[in-house]
């Protein structure tokens, strides 16, 4: 390419302790930088551009309070099932029981103490915390502030990643906003920076880390997002909550679920716990994840969620003293898997799918026996420039890396006893089998439809409401 | 490994920058029509945004492309080279991918195929109807036993020729490629882009407006021709091309590609210039450079334009940050209903199949205007307490360039935002292992005139 030797020697070193890509200066600061910071002061004067600032934290205009949503980044183990394995990469030999797998994840550290928050370092959920908020109203304008933090990689301090926020399908953010390293800055160890979002849009996006984005994604730095519209509250068409701004009612719902698809390739998580590096051509996904689980972990219970503190995330409980996530019922194992995949409604109410996709394959959500209607995709409603109605019905939803959609369906009639169960599942069968032969597994869950009147509403997304 | 690339890289494209400004300031800004054409004719492509090759010879609604089948290597980002294949503009020399031809609605378009291979060539236009080949209709080519052995009519080997013509009808974003053996000579990199634009201000188009400036016939695909690019995704399997090279078969079931490309090229050499002179084969380079969109200009302003095709084997999600496009167009034929009703849609994966090319029309702009007097709504860290990217400017605000601390570099020439567009199938930006490469380019939005950019 460039004969220039010293691009050459760029090729072939390595300065990076990994040894792979990273589209930022990583440059860690350390006491040595701090003094050579101090004894600079002449060569700064010499070139008399270099403002203060660069030092100094530049104080905001307007008084912004806390954060509407603290993340923070770090590393962590999750559970996905331990057989069959695939030697030495599944399970991980590293993983303390009963785990089985290495990530990089977030975690929801709002309202934390400081030890509470330092403690969560190697405490990393998967999928990330699902968070909301309601469309930016310029009448009664209000900023979203997501804040981050970045904790750390326990098991590789090797590694100074920083971390960031990207909110995928934001309209028009600026790079400084955007979580795209390159472009903009990132967060290290130990500092904190907020991302201001006032969205313009409603529907359903995701939310990723961009640093080594091909490593960070894999490893589990991924979390569905969405905007409630601003037509949320109004009675149209007999609804009172909407995916977006339809004028019609015909995105209203009646109960919401959000379905996060994931992948774990289990060498590349293992090659980031034992030092090492994975061919990413050779890449596979070994489990397909939805919220984070496989089927049947899928349909275990939310974590318990505090429904009161759940106003712009699903909040899990913590442990008082601690700070630790408290793990779903009967369930330990799913303790930084908190967010369940189970679809409940009563029959004849409808219901929203969210879906979005930070796997690297395209997947084929299949619902077998209800018809869905897609009703929005990328955060965007199923609408031409002329208004031309652009939804459609459909079983089965083929969702690529990176892409969103929005469904909604009629529960049909509940013939009982109990429940009625439909399936949703993804028809890549691949990955729908947990690699086990036989048996349904992966990306895949359940609607189980009630008796009218047999479920409470809902208090947070996904909830059961029972 | 890669950070030291692109560093480095980056470094190199300054230094092509800074010469290619002083070009652009002598030459030309609206200057995305400029041809770049027969190397005898010395026509400097645009640096950014698409270089048409328009034809030779013919009448004005007559264009005639020579192309010729020929091998040459190209760079990719991890160090290797690989052996292609490839169409070339006339006598000229290899390069990767073919050369972007661009031509009008109605027009009768003659492409005269010459053979430099060691087997059967030929050219095959999904899209276009009634393609004749030396005349007569091009038709599949087949063995005594009926084995097809092209999809269309060939050139023999080694210097055999066939001409190709046809009516390009439809105005839109076409495929070409090889008809012949394609799963091998696709794959080697016998494709390249067709453009065909309208003959005529669509009905209803804006007064003043030409008929360039619309991606089809619909008044409203219109686009700043000033902002149109190209967006070519493809895929090398290493090891198939050592085989052609090395004249062994090659068995498909075997097929696994370890590199994807955009335009020809990976990151960071994608957002390097068109016609870089260190990319001597791969002379389309990726950047969108763009004005942040004017939403009060009077006449309003008009949005830009990505042509996306698909030549390799799978869909490939392409995620343009922060600037969802509107998809006006799929294969060359406007998303609308049978009355004319308006079926494009808003994406920000634009996840596009095999052979397939969207026209998708894109703006940004800074939704909330900040500056530095509309400050951001946050404490700004310390630089210190930050990563600092290669392309950050020190400061959230466009055309506003702050110090960095020492150590820290920046390619930021005037305070420009970079904002990544990337192949969202992660494992697809990488180059054989070599992390952040691959199908990624930037969208580099300058700051309003004047600005120090140069």
């Amino acid at each position: 390419m460039s004969p220039d030797p010293i691009d050459q020697a760029h090729r072939n070193g390595t300065s990076d302790p990994k040894g792979d890509t990273g589209m930022i200066f990583k440059q860690p600061f350390s006491r040595r930088d701090l003094l050579k910071f101090a004894g600079g002061a002449v060569a700064i004067v010499g070139t008399g551009v270099w403002a203060g600032n660069v030092l100094l934290p530049e104080a905001a205009i307007a008084a912004i309070g806390d954060p509407d949503l603290y993340l923070a980044g770090t590393d962590g183990w999750i559970f996905l099932p331990k057989t069959p394995a695939i030697p030495p990469f599944h399970p991980d030999v590293l993983a303390p029981d009963p785990f089985t797998t290495y990530i990089f994840g977030f975690r929801n550290v709002t309202g934390l103490g400081d030890t509470q928050l330092t403690n969560q370092k190697n405490k990393a959920q998967h999928s990330a915390p699902m968070f909301w908020t309601k469309q930016f109203d310029p009448a009664h304008p209000v900023d979203f502030t997501v804040q981050l933090t970045n904790l750390g990689l326990a098991l590789r301090p090797d590694l100074f990643d920083a971390h960031t926020l990207h909110w995928h399908g934001f309209r028009n953010v600026i790079p400084f906003f955007d979580g795209e390293p390159s472009g903009s800055v990132a967060v290290r160890t130990g500092r904190v920076f907020s991302y201001v979002y006032r969205p313009r849009e409603p529907g359903t996006y995701m939310f990723h880390c961009h640093v080594e984005d091909v490593e960070h994604v894999q490893m589990g730095m991924t979390g569905l997002v969405f905007v409630r519209p601003l037509q949320d509250g109004q009675n149209i068409g007999g609804h009172t909550q909407f995916i977006y701004n339809d004028g019609d009612g015909s995105t209203g719902y009646d109960r919401e679920f959000a379905m996060f698809l994931s992948e774990v390739w289990a060498e590349a998580h293992w090659a980031d716990a034992h030092i090492q590096l994975p061919q990413w051509s050779d890449y596979r996904a070994d489990f397909g994840l939805l919220n984070g689980r496989v089927y049947p972990d899928t349909i275990a219970p939310n974590a318990p969620i505090d429904a009161a503190a759940s106003i712009h995330a699903l909040a899990v409980q913590t442990d008082p003293v601690s700070g630790d996530l408290v793990a779903p019922d009967g369930h330990p194992e799913l303790q930084y898997q908190p967010q369940s995949s189970l679809v409940t409604c009563n029959a004849g109410e409808t219901v929203a799918l969210r879906f979005a996709n930070l796997g690297f394959r395209e997947q084929a959500m299949t619902l077998a026996g209800i018809r869905m209607r897609v009703v929005g995709r990328d955060a965007t409603p199923m609408r031409g420039r002329d208004g031309t109605d652009t939804s459609y019905e459909t079983e089965t939803i083929s969702i690529g890396p990176g892409e969103s959609f929005d469904v909604v369906f009629t529960a049909p009639a509940h013939t009982g006893p109990g429940f009625d169960t439909y399936m949703l599942y993804n028809r890549n069968y691949p990955a729908t089998n947990n690699l086990a032969p036989g048996g349904m597994g992966g990306q895949a869950t359940e609607i189980r439809v009630y008796a009218p009147g047999g479920l409470r509403a809902q208090a947070y997304p996904n909830d059961w409401g029972v | 490994m890669m950070r030291g690339n692109a560093v480095s890289h980056v470094k190199v494209r300054a230094r092509g920058l800074r010469r290619a400004a002083l070009l652009l300031a002598l030459t030309l800004v609206g200057a995305t029509m400029a041809t770049f054409t027969q190397p005898a004719i010395a026509v400097t492509p645009p640096r950014v945004g698409i270089a048409c090759t328009t034809g030779v010879g013919g009448g004005a609604t007559t264009p005639i492309f020579n192309l010729t089948t020929k091998t040459g290597y190209i760079s990719l980002p991890d160090g290797n080279t690989a052996f292609m294949w490839g169409y070339s503009s006339g006598f000229g020399a290899f390069q990767h991918p073919g050369p972007v031809l661009c031509v009008n609605a109605g027009d009768t378009v003659t492409v005269i195929l010459r053979n430099t291979l060691p087997e059967a060539a030929s050219i095959v236009f999904p899209g276009q109807t009634n393609v004749l080949a030396n005349g007569t209709p091009a038709q599949p080519e087949s063995t005594g036993s009926g084995a097809i052995t092209s999809l269309t009519s060939t050139a023999a080997a080694g210097g055999g020729t066939v001409t190709y013509s046809f009516v390009a009808a439809n105005p839109g974003t076409f495929v070409y490629e090889s008809g012949t053996n394609p799963e091998k000579q696709v794959r080697m990199g016998l494709f390249g882009a067709l453009i065909v634009r309208p003959s005529a201000v669509p009905s209803g188009g804006a007064a003043g407006s030409v008929a360039s400036e619309y991606a089809n016939n619909r008044a409203d695909s219109r686009f700043n021709p000033a902002e149109e690019f190209m967006v070519l995704l493809s895929e090398i399997d290493p090891y198939q091309h050592q085989a052609v090279e090395n004249g062994k078969s090659f068995n498909m079931n075997n097929y696994h590609p370890r590199y994807w490309l955009i335009n020809g090229r990976g990151y960071p050499d994608s957002i390097a210039d068109n016609g870089a002179s260190w990319l001597p084969a791969q002379p389309y380079g990726a950047l969108a450079q763009v004005g942040e969109f004017d939403r009060t200009a009077v006449p309003v302003d008009q949005p830009g334009m990505a042509r996306y095709l698909n030549v390799g084997t799978e869909d490939y999600p392409f995620h343009p940050h922060g600037n969802n496009g509107l998809v006006v167009a799929r294969d060359g034929r406007p998303l609308e209903g049978p009355t004319g009703e308006d079926l494009a849609f808003e994406k920000f994966a634009i996840n596009i199949g095999p052979g397939q090319t969207w026209d998708v029309i894109f703006k940004w702009y800074d939704a909330e205007n900040y500056s530095p007097s509309n400050p951001v709504p946050v404490t700004v860290p310390s630089l210190a307490d930050q990563s600092i990217g290669v392309f950050y400017s020190g400061s959230p605000y466009l055309g506003t360039k702050e110090a960095l601390p020492p150590g820290i570099q920046s390619v930021n020439q005037c305070g420009e935002y970079y904002i990544i567009s990337h192949n969202h199938a992660l494992f697809q930006i990488t180059s054989w292992g070599t992390n952040m490469t691959g199908p990624i380019t930037y969208m580099r939005i300058d700051p309003p005139t004047p600005n120090s950019c140069g």
